[in-house]
């Protein structure tokens, strides 16, 4: 009884992560559709795109720490869809940037990507999440085995790429830090407490201070 | 339906469009309005043809470049003193004060005076510039302003010769501005020019746009416009002018130098690390076209920086 309710809500859980991804997507559709995509469309969809693809990958990399501290192995089971809805959103960003933006003009596109540092970064973060992506079937896994695991471990470089172009990407002076960077410090600081949590000390002493906490309550009746 | 006749309608090649010209032109698209669509409009009150700003887009900028509509002038500003969102500022900024309202002009000059608001709509000719805005965040718009030439108010009260830079300051209001005590921002906001700069008759006090006040989100109720520099030297909602010997602070300049200069002149020749200069989004089209050299007005104030390497002084 206990053991299916539980069954139940991971998959309840699992139908809103992935209701929950294609909402933006959904969301741009329509606004596109309405016209209301505000007066610079590109940059609009840009930011919008930008930011999910952020939020996605913070989510997915949040799963193994989450799964660890909480005594939740399910959770471990999100990693990879929201992974792969990060390196989605970040295809849209680019396709955005590349075919809207740019009218796929290529020598103008590499001016960008040569001169620009963050759209240097923002590429190989990009293509790290595609190749990930590509790689992320279940018979791949198998016939890699420990290489796969290493390649997968690259996520953690595409993330701090990602960073480093998202507080690039606003207008301010990084290192006064006087500028736009409330949103992008939330991202990095996401990002410090992933890393923080995956330094097997701090996971261990948290795992042990959650299942304190989390000890049932004495029956009162 | 009502922005096909103004495309036929020969351009004028001042870089500047007097008003007279301008108001004659739009009576008389007016009246082929009322000529025109007057079979297609038999049902509608006759105010309908009535130019609401927005739903009318008369005449283009000297280079044929048709105005940007109303609502992106006024609904897509940077005024960070209420929010870095462009898209909110006119919501968070409607209820700005700005009556009364006085502009100090001290420092280096012979005449220092405190101008109120109405000594400044008229005490000076309200007239119509109709300008190319380039933000240095890679978009453009095309605007009709109403102002004066900051020369005339600057004759009045007379620079001294040691003058040789105008220092201009932004209201800042915390309680009206949300984003006022941000520490990500050192405001107020501050911008300058250099005094020949200030005194070319291109460089205006805006007062107005498409014939109205000017709303709160773009500066109200006074701001300059400069148009061959990035929109950011066009400061907005000015509290007080001074004439100084030395090159004043600027705000994005002070945040980060090696990004925004003090010139801040528009050249697709020096890049941004973040926006492509050379190619711009004008607000209302799709795709890019291209940057010009100073917006378009190098013929009229290149002579003003003869002899300066542009690329290290940008
Ligand atoms: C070749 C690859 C990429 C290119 C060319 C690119 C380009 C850009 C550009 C031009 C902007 C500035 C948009 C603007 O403010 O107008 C931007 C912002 C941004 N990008 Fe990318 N990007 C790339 C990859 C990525 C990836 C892989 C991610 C995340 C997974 C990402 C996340 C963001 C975020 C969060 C922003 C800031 C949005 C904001 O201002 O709120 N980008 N990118």
């Amino acid at each position: 009884m206990v053991k299916r309710g539980k069954a139940g809500w991971q998959k309840w859980l699992q139908v809103f992560i992935h209701a929950g991804a294609w909402l933006p997507i959904a969301y741009l559709v329509i606004s596109a559709l309405l016209n209301n995509l505000g007066f610079n469309p590109v940059e609009t969809v840009m930011r919008f795109t930008g930011r999910a693809a952020v939020i996605f990958l913070l989510l997915s990399l949040t799963c193994t720490p989450a799964a660890q501290v909480f005594k939740l192995p399910w959770v471990k089971k999100f990693r990879k869809p929201l992974g792969l809805y990060a390196a989605l959103y970040a295809g849209l960003h680019f396709a955005a940037f590349a075919i809207w933006d740019y009218g796929f003009n290529l020598p103008l596109i590499w001016s960008e990507i040569a001169n620009k540092p963050f759209i240097l970064l923002g590429l190989a973060a990009l293509v790290i999440l595609l190749v990930l992506a590509v790689t992320s079937f279940k018979t791949i896994q198998r016939k890699w085995g420990k290489g796969w695991v290493w390649l997968h471990r690259l996520v953690y470089a595409a993330a701090l790429l990602v960073i480093a172009h998202y507080l690039l990407a606003v207008k301010g002076d990084l290192f006064s830090l006087q500028g736009a960077y409330t949103a992008p410090l939330i991202a990095a600081g996401v990002l410090l407490v992933v890393f923080l949590l995956r330094i097997p000390v701090i996971y261990r002493n948290l795992k042990k201070w959650w299942g304190r906490s989390s000890k049932p309550e004495p029956d009162l009746d | 339906m009502e922005q096909k006749p103004y495309r036929s309608i020969p351009i004028s090649p001042e870089e500047i469009t007097p008003k007279h010209l301008y108001q004659t032109r739009r009576q008389f698209l007016k009246q082929m309005g009322i000529v025109g669509l007057g079979a297609f409009l038999a049902g509608c009150a006759p105010g309908a043809l009535e130019s609401t700003p927005g739903t009318a887009a008369p005449g283009s900028d000297a280079l044929g470049d048709a105005l940007t509509d109303y609502d992106a002038v006024t609904g897509y500003c940077n005024f960070y003193e209420f929010t870095t969102n462009k898209e909110t500022v006119d919501d968070l900024a409607q209820d700005f004060i700005t009556q009364p309202w006085s502009v100090t002009v001290d420092g280096l000059v012979e005449n220092p005076r405190t101008f109120s608001l109405d000594e400044i709509l008229s005490g000076f000719e309200q007239e119509e510039r109709i300008y190319r805005m380039r933000c240095v965040e890679g978009w453009s718009m095309v605007i009709p302003w109403q102002g004066f030439p900051l020369h005339k108010l600057l004759e009045e009260v007379q620079p001294t010769d040691e003058a040789r830079f105008v220092a201009f300051t932004s209201a800042l209001v915390p309680g009206q501005m949300e984003n006022a005590n941000s520490d990500l921002f050192p405001f107020p906001y501050r911008e300058g020019l250099r005094l020949d700069e200030a005194m070319h008759d291109l460089t205006i006090l805006a007062t107005g746009l498409y014939d109205e006040p000017l709303p709160p989100q773009n500066g109200a109720p006074v701001r300059l416009v400069v148009p061959w520099k990035y929109g950011f030297k066009s400061i907005k909602s000015i509290v007080r002018i001074s004439l100084v010997p030395d090159q004043p602070p600027t705000l994005w300049n002070t945040i980060a130098p090696q990004e925004y200069g003090f010139y801040a002149n528009v050249n697709p020749n020096v890049d941004h690390p973040r926006w492509s200069q050379a190619t711009e989004r004008r607000i209302g089209e799709t795709g890019r076209r291209e940057t010009l050299f100073m917006n378009g007005y190098a013929e009229a104030v290149g002579s003003l920086y003869e002899g300066m390497d542009l690329t290290e002084q940008y």
